[in-house]
């Protein structure tokens, strides 16, 4: 068996798992939708009364938020058992990773299947279809391809972020604070253009934790929005090229972080 | 009231032990008001005719939601919902004390704890760094604080009817983010009410979210003032009774077909 019919066989088995409690189920995909309704109806109220927000129309913004959540639920379907590799570690029950003859990540992937994250699809594709009708673009095939490249470079974003939190628990046995503060950065690029705030945070999401490259930057291509006279103008067309490096850091950062392993079990 | 109080210390001790979440909290309070500070600010210099109220004033209402978040929302609902998923109510329930009060008790000593230790760091950030103003008079203040304590009780009350919830669906994490977006919006929390479209307005102003963060907040910027302020913790006083009320009678409904799991 290869590394990926072993992660499809393990979440396959998850979800078998996760439809035992149905009910559960389908509130939590009933209970994303809305929460995600809400949140696009109070940054949608601000932007209707006031017309724009800087030179962000409605529909723009709504296109940032739905660009962020596909990305995001690349992620969220597939690797969200990212997140729990704290409690392994303190539980000392990371362990049995390491007993079976395949490799520890994509036991530890195989986890889970965040099936709720169907809701953040259908939000994501829906938003992205009314604003594309909605202000009348006309993507070429590069334009589509370079969308998909996003998405995808947004997933592997959040995966190499996160990992990357969850991997510094090898070294201080929590990582839980950092993934906190990570969360709210999350948060704040998702629902606002990066050029309403200052230019620290703008470094911050660019640089330090690059957030903006799930939606921001591209959407500058995307939509057409790109200001070649600025010197960041190259910026918009990276995130697959940040993707691909986030990755490769975090692949050596786990490796580093599993060498360095000691349980903490009795 | 003796033991009242005993609940009370107890809970103030028991959050007096995250050390390491206080700093957290108080970074991502710092965040949220740099979002809403510049959000504001950007639509302010946009079209400032559209407010009816000055920056300041705008500025000030956005950050004091933050500040007033960090103690005001202290979550009795996931207490309750813990208790019940590991079969740990029964402890609390030959506690010699009503459940109803212990947990007000219990909600209301970390939200004292959260008051004097969390949210004067984030008044000094929001006012050092943000521009939140003091109320202007003395009258403001002391409005604002007696409606705060009614936000407090609806607040809790609202969160004690979730949990009495998880009674009956046993768990509530699946619903809680749906709760959540539909508190922060209905109570104009981050949006003041004002610039809701018509039909959403009327719709907030039937439900009980608004005595949580909108009222307190418009008093304390002065846009709802003299008799209309009063009216306005009028409606506070009226929710909170009626959620008292209706919380203690879910409470005895749902307390006969308590199943306890787990032992």
């Amino acid at each position: 068996m290869n590394a990926f019919q072993l992660y499809f066989r393990l979440i396959q088995i998850s979800l078998l798992s996760r439809m035992q409690y149905r009910a559960d189920f389908i509130a939590g995909i009933l209970g994303l939708l809305f929460w995600n309704v809400i949140n696009i109806g109070l940054i949608g109220i601000l932007v209707t009364q006031f017309t724009s927000l800087k030179d962000w129309t409605l529909w723009e913004v709504v296109f940032l938020y739905s660009l962020w959540i596909l990305g995001y639920s690349v992620y969220g379907l597939f690797f969200s058992h990212t997140e729990a590799l704290e409690n392994y570690l303190i539980e000392g029950s990371f362990d049995q990773f390491l007993l079976r003859p395949a490799s520890p990540l994509i036991q530890l992937l195989g986890r889970e299947f965040q099936f709720n994250e169907i809701a953040n699809v259908l939000i994501g594709l829906t938003g992205i279809s009314l604003a594309y009708t909605r202000l009348d673009l006309h993507w070429d095939g590069w334009r589509w391809g370079f969308f998909i490249a996003a998405v995808v470079s947004g997933g592997m974003i959040v995966l190499a972020i996160n990992l990357l939190v969850a991997c510094t628990g090898f070294w201080t046995g929590r990582s839980r604070g950092t993934a906190f503060i990570v969360n709210q950065f999350y948060g704040l690029v998702h629902q606002y253009p990066v050029d309403i705030f200052g230019n620290a945070f703008r470094v911050i999401v660019t640089g330090l934790i690059p957030v903006a490259f799930m939606n921001y930057y591209p959407a500058l291509v995307l939509l057409d929005k790109v200001n070649y006279a600025s010197r960041g103008w190259v910026l918009s067309y990276m995130s697959p090229l940040v993707a691909l490096l986030l990755v490769g850091i975090v692949s050596v950062v786990w490796r580093l972080g599993l060498n360095r392993y000691s349980s903490s079990g009795s | 009231m003796k033991l009242f109080w005993a609940f009370t210390r107890q809970a103030f001790y028991n959050t007096a032990v995250f050390r390491f979440e206080f700093w957290l909290r108080l970074i991502s309070v710092y965040l949220l008001m740099y979002t809403i500070y510049w959000v504001w600010t950007t639509l302010y210099t946009q079209t400032p005719e559209a407010f009816g109220l000055s920056l300041q004033q705008m500025v000030t209402y956005g950050i004091l939601g933050m500040a007033l978040e960090i103690f005001l929302d202290v979550g009795p609902e996931w207490y309750v919902a813990t208790q019940v998923r590991t079969g740990a109510i029964d402890t609390d329930l030959m506690k010699p004390l009503d459940f109803h009060v212990h947990m007000l008790a219990r909600s209301a000593g970390e939200m004292m704890f959260s008051l004097g230790i969390l949210a004067l760091p984030s008044f000094v950030i929001g006012y050092f760094l943000f521009d939140l103003r003091l109320p202007e008079d003395l009258t403001t203040g002391l409005l604002f604080g007696i409606s705060l304590v009614f936000s407090f009780f609806v607040f809790f009350h609202i969160g004690f009817l979730l949990g009495v919830l998880s009674v009956i669906t046993l768990d509530i994490r699946s619903i809680a983010w749906a709760y959540y977006s539909m508190v922060s919006f209905f109570s104009g929390q981050i949006v003041p009410l004002w610039l809701f479209p018509d039909f959403l307005r009327k719709i907030s102003e039937w439900l009980p979210f608004q005595a949580v963060y909108y009222i307190p907040m418009s008093i304390y910027i002065k846009r709802v003032i003299g008799s209309t302020a009063l009216q306005a913790v009028g409606i506070q006083v009226f929710w909170a009774i009626v959620l008292a009320l209706f919380a203690r009678w879910a409470w005895t409904r749902v307390h006969t077909r308590l199943t306890v799991q787990g032992g």
